[in-house]
């Protein structure tokens, strides 16, 4: 069995707002092909943890290594899937999904390609020509996911992006990422408040404390999948993730 | 963000608007005192100073400030005037269908003709004394505020109406309690235009036909070749017109305070 | 139902237009409350409409010759207003630097309506197409700025955080993400324009022109004919409308994706 790579290393992640400070000295490493579930006690900073990740904040201390070097999201391929909506709205589905690609401007025959290849994986085909405003929220969402993986990133970002989604449509998006995380292999680094989520989904779990956040501890969830959350084994480890954070 | 940061964002600022203008002012200043420029128009000391001779003496038959004054005596008068009636017919218009069947297409003809084309009818129909100029800044406040208004009283949510019926309130109140309220910070919209669109055409009105106010002030100084003149007006209508957009500003804030966005 | 509704606003609004005709009618040529010399009927008014179509007199033109005078200089001024004012605009509100210099002296300029130049233009320039063009030139101008400057300012933060994460450049940030944002704000800029410019068009040639509408309407009131008057009125009011009518229809095609249903 070889061994895994490392994808992401972060060394010391700092960041402060003025005289604020949010993360404190963080230092954690992501293996190549990780579904890595990020928790934590609401407002303990989840969002500035990824914004900071990504360098859409810059960080006051510490580095961040994607492959070895800096994390630089102009050479290197990351994507990001926001809380709430951030499609478009005067694009097309169709041109939505693209977007990334015409960022990073990949030839025309590859970028169609791509384009409905996922279009076709979250089911939205069909939509192609609409525009965000006539679509539903979880619609929009998988819009989102499809601009993701799109691009083929090496490393995908997901702020909470079922959130505001209800049950039965959340189950079948975790289901869907769980599909195309197997498929693609990207390394995926998912923040949620939603603990029963957290376990279904990763192969790790990493634990934050509250402000001045930093990493508590990661678990290694090595459930078989697909997942039954009312296996005791399932039931366990989500207490065990439950305790963590209560006590902080 | 603390204070600190913030601080220095607006002082750099604030540096950049001096340096800004003052370089403005020094090549206007260079400009006529070193070239062709000189002839054409006066430096920008030439110009404060006339505007100080202007406000302790006269320029023609008054100080400058007495030619602001009456200038914005006239669209005091015809801006209050003009937005009653248009904010009233606006609403009215806005949320009773038959008053906007009835006023819409009228409206729909006469607005598009800017209030300064009216000036030579205005004219014939009402002399060349106080009551032309205020009749035309009555049809430029009237236009502005009329369509906006209008749009106001559209965009109440009309949940909120239902809500209000069901809870038994009569039409008058929901008006006058929701349907008005909920209008304002389009009315302040088309009263922020109506109040520059008045003075442009104050000034127009001036400059036609007039033998004081600020309007007449430029236009006298055409006639007699006086460049020092005209841009002393100049910048007494750039300040008078500063102040005004400043008040209207000031008072959206206060009176639309709940509809400013926390950020 | 709805049809039927839709029906009945429509005649209410005929009948209304009418009615305003019959009592202008009633009024002028009916009751005589006041003489045609001074306050001409709908009659009048749309002989001489008729009249003026291939009648160089009393001002030297016909009709269409001076709308197409007024037209032409509205156009250029508006044009060459449009064409610095967006981009200036877009910088300004891109640009920290480009904002922090250009915004002063902006603002300085700003509470000055256009028409106050005319009389600086004219001693500088003197009566003619210069100055008229310069006055609209400097009224579209304003109106393009501040608006392009506000559709800019709308860009949302996560809309650019799109961009960063996929590692866009500044200016694929600016022409993928805050143009197309601000695309509706600068149609409202250019429609706003357009009614200043027109507006400004009729100033300017009030006070300074031979020719064009503005000039045609002066000129009527000198010789006493308010029935000229209003057919130019009525014809300044037109080509307005028209004109905002056509931008209109260019908006709905370009900015579609933000007015879908």
């Amino acid at each position: 069995m070889s061994e895994k790579k490392t994808k992401v290393k972060v060394n010391h992640l700092t960041k402060k707002f003025g005289d604020l400070l949010v993360l404190n000295d963080m230092s954690f490493d992501v293996e190549d092909g990780d579904l890595l579930c990020v928790v934590g006690p609401t407002g303990c900073g989840k969002t500035t943890f990824l914004n900071s990740l990504t360098k859409i904040y810059d960080i006051t201390d510490g580095e961040i290594l994607l492959n070895g070097e800096q994390v630089d999201p102009k050479k290197q391929n990351i994507a990001y899937i926001f809380q709430g909506d951030s499609t478009m709205p005067w694009l097309t589905v169709e041109e939505n999904v693209r977007f990334g690609l015409d960022i990073k401007k990949i030839p025309e025959a590859r970028k169609k390609e791509q384009v409905d290849k996922y279009l076709e994986i979250v089911g939205l085909s069909k939509y192609r020509k609409y525009y965000p405003k006539q679509l539903s929220a979880s619609m929009l969402q998988r819009v989102s996911i499809a601009r993701a993986f799109a691009t083929e990133p090496e490393l995908l970002l997901m702020d909470e992006p079922y959130g505001q989604l209800d049950i039965e449509l959340r189950f079948k998006l975790e289901d869907e990422l769980v599909k195309l995380w197997q498929m693609t292999g990207t390394t995926v680094l998912f923040i949620t408040h939603n603990i029963e989520e957290a376990v279904y989904l990763g192969n790790k779990i990493m634990v934050l404390t509250n402000k001045p956040t930093t990493v508590k501890k990661t678990l290694i969830n090595e459930l078989p999948r697909p997942r039954d959350i009312a296996a005791p084994e399932f039931v366990k480890l989500r207490n065990e993730v439950t305790e963590l954070i209560k006590w902080w | 963000m603390t204070n600190g940061k913030k601080l220095s964002e607006k002082s750099i600022g604030a540096v950049c608007a001096v340096v800004s203008i003052g370089a403005f002012i020094i090549l206007w200043y260079w400009g006529t005192q070193a070239t062709q420029l000189g002839l054409l128009i006066p430096g920008p000391f030439d110009v404060l100073k006339a505007v100080g001779t202007g406000i302790v003496g006269k320029v023609g038959r008054h100080s400058i400030l007495a030619h602001a004054g009456y200038s914005l005596l006239r669209v005091m008068i015809g801006f209050i005037i003009g937005s009653l009636v248009g904010v009233v017919l606006g609403l009215l218009m806005g949320w009773y269908r038959i008053a906007e069947a009835i006023f819409n297409p009228l409206f729909r003809i006469i607005r598009p003709i800017p209030p300064i084309a009216w000036i030579p009818i205005s004219i014939i129909w009402f002399g060349l004394g106080e009551d032309a100029k205020i009749f035309l800044i009555f049809l430029a406040s009237f236009s502005n505020t009329t369509l906006n208004s209008m749009a106001g009283a559209r965009s109440v949510d009309p949940e909120i109406v239902n809500a209000a019926r069901m809870l038994g309130a009569s039409e008058r109140k929901i008006f006058t309690t929701i349907v008005l309220p909920a209008s304002v910070p389009n009315i302040f919209a088309g009263l922020q235009v109506a109040i520059s669109s008045s003075w442009a055409t104050v000034l127009a009105a001036e400059m036609v036909r007039s033998s004081e106010g600020l309007g007449w002030m430029i236009v006298a100084g055409m006639n007699n070749n006086d460049m020092i003149q005209i841009l002393s007006g100049i910048v007494m209508i750039g300040v008078v017109g500063y102040i005004l957009a400043i008040i209207m500003r000031r008072a959206e804030d206060v009176l639309c305070r709940w509809n400013k966005s926390g950020k | 139902m709805k049809q039927k509704n839709k029906m009945k606003y429509f005649c209410i609004s005929v009948v209304s237009v009418c009615t305003v005709i019959l009592i202008w009618f009633l009024c002028i040529n009916v009751f005589h409350m006041k003489s045609e010399t001074v306050f001409p009927g709908p009659v009048k008014v749309f002989n001489t409409f008729l009249d003026k179509l291939h009648t160089k007199a009393p001002d030297g033109a016909t009709l269409q010759a001076h709308l197409w005078s007024s037209i032409k200089v509205a156009l250029l001024g508006y044009a060459l207003g449009a064409l610095v004012g967006v981009p200036l605009g877009i910088a300004m509100a891109w640009n920290k630097w480009v904002d922090r210099f250009v915004r002063p002296l902006f603002d300085l300029v700003r509470p000055i309506p256009g028409l106050a130049w005319i009389p600086m233009f004219i001693l500088l320039f003197g009566i003619g197409i210069t100055s008229k063009a310069l006055v609209i030139f400097l009224g579209a101008l304003i109106a393009c700025i501040v608006n392009s400057y506000t559709g800019i300012r709308q860009t949302k933060e996560t809309h650019l955080w799109v961009g960063d994460v996929f590692g866009a450049s500044d200016s694929q940030k600016l022409f993928k993400i805050a143009i197309p944002t601000a695309l509706p704000m600068i149609f409202t800029g250019l429609r706003v324009a357009l009614g200043t410019s027109w507006t400004a068009l009729v100033a300017a040639e009030l006070l300074a022109s031979t020719k064009g509408l503005g000039y045609m309407i002066q000129q009527a009131r000198a010789i006493s004919r308010p029935d000229i008057i209003i057919v130019g009125m009525l014809a300044i009011g037109a080509v307005g409308a028209i004109f905002d009518a056509l931008l209109h229809l260019v908006e709905i095609h370009v900015a579609k994706g933000m007015n879908a249903k």
